[in-house]
């Protein structure tokens, strides 16, 4: 017997929504609930956290964020007007530091400059100082891309008019292009913000003081000392939302306050 | 020069206007001859308009005399500045040199009056007050005083071209250069721009103009420069080139601006 249209989509439909059934039924009978309520969401044993996991988890990981963000807005600005340039070298540079630290793992940069660059130079760098160039260095890297690209999404005209009223190239790029670029970047530069938030976290491979716990190592501290199982780390988890779900809210107004003033 | 004066220009109006001198000017784009040796004066307080089909190099030829293209072989004066002497300081020549484009090239972050102060405070250093005082008297005088606060994107085409006219003369321009001014305009916002053109040829400033706009060309320059395939195929008196040219391909080409839906009818 044949179908019409309509009935297949409904059918079609009928099938989608078993299928999805079925497979959360089999997850929830998977799981072995007297464990998980033990181990991962066992709130009854988590108080002692608070405060410090705003004191100190949350404090540190904003600040090693805004830290790392400071050094790759600034180093990534650099790159990108450097990979523009008509300088041939310099455009090589550019490119051979964006590839090597997009191309390579976050945490073997902390590696690197938590243990790597104290043995090769025989100086002791600080855990703030650290975070503030691994972090920077990778953000960096993306942040220049972003940058590069909306650099060119500026018409070349803007150029052309700043220097025939008798700017020199740079004071064109400060006054008329960048001020431009950075709108046009506004919501993928937010997006960045949130990768460096989560990035923060790979500072636990470095040996830290209590003071100086971000959310994740705060997490992982709390699921040895509170015989909690992982609950503390969920609950690290969802600080972590608390500061990335805005950011993104954030982006979106940008992205569509940006579509308004296109014309 | 006297600072006070030469600064105060902006406000009453007083051009000091300069020339301009091309000899065997060459510009090629690869292999593309596109400015095969033109040469050109252009007198003091003269308003020559360079008609000519699209691709015939006269947007080029333009945009080197402000060195916005570099050019290969020939020389430009420009007043006291030898543009294609390497050693020219091209930022000090530059803003004596405004320039209008077909496409306003506003900038959309600045309101109208910040786009005319922009350049004078970073460039020329005037003081912020100087500055806005000066950016006003050229959009009263471009007729948008009342505007002074939009931003581009608040303002139509013909708006914008005004205050991109405003931009330019806010920095005592002794040259004037306009590439198409009118060509991306709606029909009825045509006029405004043309007639502060003109009232600008009438205060003696010199201008390069670069237009289809063959009423204009014929009302207001002293001179029409008729460029065809790299070359001047013919220049003269306005009214002469217009009404009376001599050469084949000037005919051609005014027909066909003239009358543009005129039709060969072949029996």
């Amino acid at each position: 017997m044949a179908m019409t249209a309509r009935q297949r989509a409904r059918v079609s439909l009928y099938i989608q929504i078993g299928i999805f059934v079925v497979a959360v039924a089999a997850l929830v009978l998977a799981i072995d609930w007297k464990t998980v309520g033990n181990s991962v969401f066992n709130f009854a044993k988590i108080g002692p956290m608070f405060p410090d996991i705003f004191l100190v988890g949350l404090k540190n990981t904003l600040i090693y964020t805004f830290l790392g963000f400071v050094v790759g807005l600034s180093g990534g600005l650099l790159l990108a007007l450097m990979k523009l340039s008509a300088f041939p070298l310099y455009r090589w540079i550019a490119t051979g530091y964006i590839e090597f630290f997009r191309g390579v793992p976050a945490l073997l940069v902390f590696i690197a400059f938590g243990y790597g660059v104290p043995l090769a130079f025989g100086v002791q760098w600080n855990v703030t100082l650290i975070v503030m160039i691994s972090l920077g260095m990778v953000a960096s890297a993306y942040i220049a891309e972003t940058l590069r690209a909306g650099l060119q999404a500026v018409p070349k005209g803007q150029l052309e008019a700043a220097r025939s009223l008798g700017m020199p190239q740079w004071r064109a790029m400060v006054s008329i292009v960048i001020p431009q670029a950075f709108k046009i970047v506004l919501p993928p530069l937010t997006n960045e913000v949130i990768l460096l938030t989560k990035d923060s976290s790979l500072i636990y491979v470095l040996g830290l003081t209590a003071s100086q716990y971000e959310l994740t190592k705060f997490g992982r501290d709390g699921i040895s000392s509170l015989g909690a199982g992982l609950t503390p780390l969920l609950v690290a988890g969802a600080f972590y939302l608390v500061i990335t779900i805005p950011l993104s809210l954030l982006a979106r107004k940008f992205e569509s306050r940006s579509a308004r003033t296109k014309r | 020069m006297n600072d006070v004066v030469n600064s105060s220009s902006g406000s009453t109006g007083t051009i000091h206007a300069a020339g301009v001198s091309i000899k065997d000017l060459r510009k090629s784009y690869g292999s593309n001859e596109v400015l095969k040796g033109i040469s050109l004066d252009v007198a003091p307080g003269e308003v020559v308009c360079l008609i000519g089909p699209s691709g015939s190099g006269k947007s080029t030829l333009l945009r080197c005399v402000n060195l916005l293209e570099q050019p290969n072989e020939g020389a430009i004066h420009v007043g006291g500045f030898e543009a294609t002497d390497p050693d020219v300081d091209i930022d000090k020549m530059r803003r004596k040199v405004g320039m209008v484009f077909q496409q306003f090239n506003l900038f959309p972050h600045l309101n109208a009056t910040a786009n005319c102060t922009i350049a004078q405070t970073k460039v020329l250093k005037r003081s912020q007050e100087e500055a806005d005082k000066v950016a006003r008297h050229n959009l009263e005088r471009v007729g948008l005083g009342h505007l002074a606060d939009r931003f581009p994107d608040q303002l139509s085409g013909g708006q914008q071209q005004r205050v991109a006219i405003a931009r330019a003369l806010s920095m005592n321009p002794e040259l004037m250069l306009f590439d198409e001014p009118t060509s991306a305009l709606d029909p009825e916002t045509v006029g405004d721009v043309l007639s502060v053109m003109r009232n600008l040829a009438k205060e003696g400033m010199t201008m390069l103009v670069v237009t289809h706009e063959m009423g204009f060309a014929r009302e207001v320059a002293d001179r029409v420069v008729f460029m065809d395939g790299g070359v001047v195929v013919e220049e003269g008196v306005a009214e002469q080139v217009i009404s009376a040219p001599t050469q084949a391909r000037t005919k051609e080409f005014l027909r066909r601006v003239l009358d543009p839906t005129h039709i060969e009818i072949q029996e």
